[in-house]
């Protein structure tokens, strides 16, 4: 593997030049362009905003905040993984030519996706500052946001490392791809994103609670909510009144972490040894 | 004469055909009992060594093996067994502009494959009026690639491989490219860089542009070497065999 990453690293103008490929190509023939990764976003604010707030009549504060802090890594997670898996088998005329580290083109559609991502995290901190100056309360800021890049390594790591393992399998067994779709579909109901984990606390112990944020997604999900945004009593129902938000549990933030980085090393290990067998593909 | 450049030691390559075409998780499952395996040995052990400026051709019929060959040089392929070295940097034109994306324009495409081919950004800067000017496709450089025709695209492919300053050289059958005055400023090209002193491995299937430009030549058979040597005595044997065989299956 060492040999393989220092190869990687000698090509690294190249998975530069392919992102920035990537990244051109999206939006190819659209009139905004770039700006898409951000319009994206700001929609979605727009729209949650105007259901949560005014058709819903949501109680809790800026409602839309909290679930934006939590789907937009969702959609990173979505689109990343999706789209890597698919860059081998799309790419196949281009390796059947011409020699470079193969790896390149998974982790140029990851690192791509991560750009947009944080594009679309500069949109939630401009979202953050509009709703201070409004209300005159700057306290939506948290001190906690510093541990933001520590998510964010996380949660690339886990998406590269899927990614990788995915694309390699998805190029002999295109079966792979509509499963993960499904399970990435899934998973946006399985995790706390339009919700909020603590009820399965409060409504059933914390076993489950443990046990629910073992999945890396869920667990992600909750700690940029807590990470970013100020705890947030949560309505339970049978409970008289909303119940305080859980702190950010390290425990199960740790258990993620060591998970994402066995799954990066997992991802390319098997990527490297079936790279050779791509240009074979029946 | 030195380290080679090009080093191949009992070379074997074997592909494994299922034919179940498997590509989705059913039909691995169906067939994963009564799979019917067949071994492809497309090379049985070829060794052979090309020194810095030598120019080697490599003739033989359709799957003898060639291209085979020249993928595993440009390490698109893993040997079977054997060695295959390469001192220096490597250019295959194997397919010209087979690295391009079509939506992409000229120029973007320039940087990417030439970035694939090694170069770093502040050397293709240096070398794009080159690049450009060689293509002759100074007015069509901003547009998409898909726009181009494929003789547009293959120029490109060309300018781009050309210029990389590759000490190693692949091609296959790549002069048959473009319009007549094209193909003599390739050929003129190849010279050159053949008077620079880099080494050329070309494949074909024993037109007289090999004879012209290989100063030595190598004859494929069934994944064996048949016949190496210099190009006329080569190619005429290669040839006559060629013609006989036609005669025989004529006459049968």
């Amino acid at each position: 593997m060492w040999a393989e990453a220092k190869e990687l690293w000698n090509y690294r103008m190249l998975l530069f030049s392919m992102v920035d490929r990537e990244l051109k190509i999206r939006y190819k023939n659209s009139f905004l362009g770039f700006f898409w990764s951000m319009i994206n976003p700001l929609i979605t604010v727009t729209v949650l905003t105007v259901v949560f707030k005014y058709l819903a009549r949501n109680e809790v504060p800026n409602y839309s905040a909290y679930i934006l802090a939590a789907y937009l890594p969702y959609m990173f997670f979505q689109m990343a993984i999706m789209d890597s898996a698919q860059s081998v088998l799309s790419n196949l005329s281009l390796i059947k030519k011409i020699y470079f580290p193969r790896e390149i083109l998974p982790l140029a559609a990851v690192v791509g996706n991560f750009i947009h991502f944080l594009l679309a995290m500069v949109v939630f901190f401009v979202y953050l500052l509009i709703i201070a100056v409004f209300s005159h309360d700057f306290s939506v800021f948290q001190w906690s946001s510093v541990y933001l890049p520590l998510l964010l390594v996380i949660n690339f790591l886990l998406a590269a490392g899927l990614g990788l393992l995915f694309s390699a399998l998805n190029t002999f067994y295109e079966d792979v791809k509509y499963l993960v779709g499904i399970a990435l579909y899934l998973n946006f109901f399985l995790s706390p994103i339009m919700y909020f984990g603590e009820i399965t606390y409060y409504g059933h112990s914390y076993k489950l609670y443990f046990l629910y944020h073992l999945n890396p997604i869920a667990e992600m999900s909750e700690a940029y909510r807590k990470v970013l945004l100020a705890p947030q009593p949560v309505v339970i129902k049978d409970f008289p009144k909303p119940m305080p938000a859980l702190p950010l549990d390290w425990t199960l933030l740790w258990i993620c972490a060591a998970f994402s980085v066995a799954v990066f090393f997992l991802g390319y290990h098997v990527f490297n040894r079936m790279k050779w067998r791509f240009v074979e593909r029946p | 004469m030195g380290e080679p450049a090009i080093h191949v030691k009992d070379l074997q390559k074997e592909f494994v055909l299922t034919h179940t075409g498997a590509a989705s998780i059913k039909t691995a499952l169906l067939w994963w009992k009564r799979k019917r395996i067949e071994h492809l040995h497309v090379l049985k052990g070829i060794s052979f060594d090309v020194y810095p400026g030598q120019c080697l051709g490599v003739v033989g019929r359709n799957g003898a093996g060639k291209s085979t060959l020249l993928s595993l040089i440009a390490r698109i392929y893993k040997p079977t067994s054997g060695v295959v070295e390469v001192r220096g940097r490597l250019a295959p034109l194997l397919e010209l502009g087979a690295g391009f994306h079509p939506d992409l324009n000229g120029l973007q495409n320039i940087y990417i494959n030439a970035t694939i081919l090694g170069l770093r950004k502040q050397q293709i800067d240096e070398r794009l009026d080159q690049i450009i000017a060689f293509s002759e496709l100074k007015n069509h450089i901003d547009a998409p690639v898909r726009t181009f025709s494929s003789g547009m695209a293959a120029r490109l492919g060309f300018a781009v491989a050309v210029h990389v300053d590759a000490e190693v050289l692949l091609m296959d059958e790549v002069l048959a490219v473009g319009d007549f005055a094209f193909k003599k400023k390739c050929a003129g090209k190849i010279a050159e860089l053949r008077e620079q002193g880099k080494t050329i491995l070309i494949v074909s299937h024993g037109s007289d542009e090999v004879r012209k430009i290989a100063d030595r030549c190598i004859w494929l058979q069934h994944g064996e070497i048949k016949l190496d040597g210099g190009p006329d005595e080569v190619l005429d044997a290669y040839l006559k065999q060629s013609v006989n065989t036609f005669e025989t299956t004529e006459n049968l």
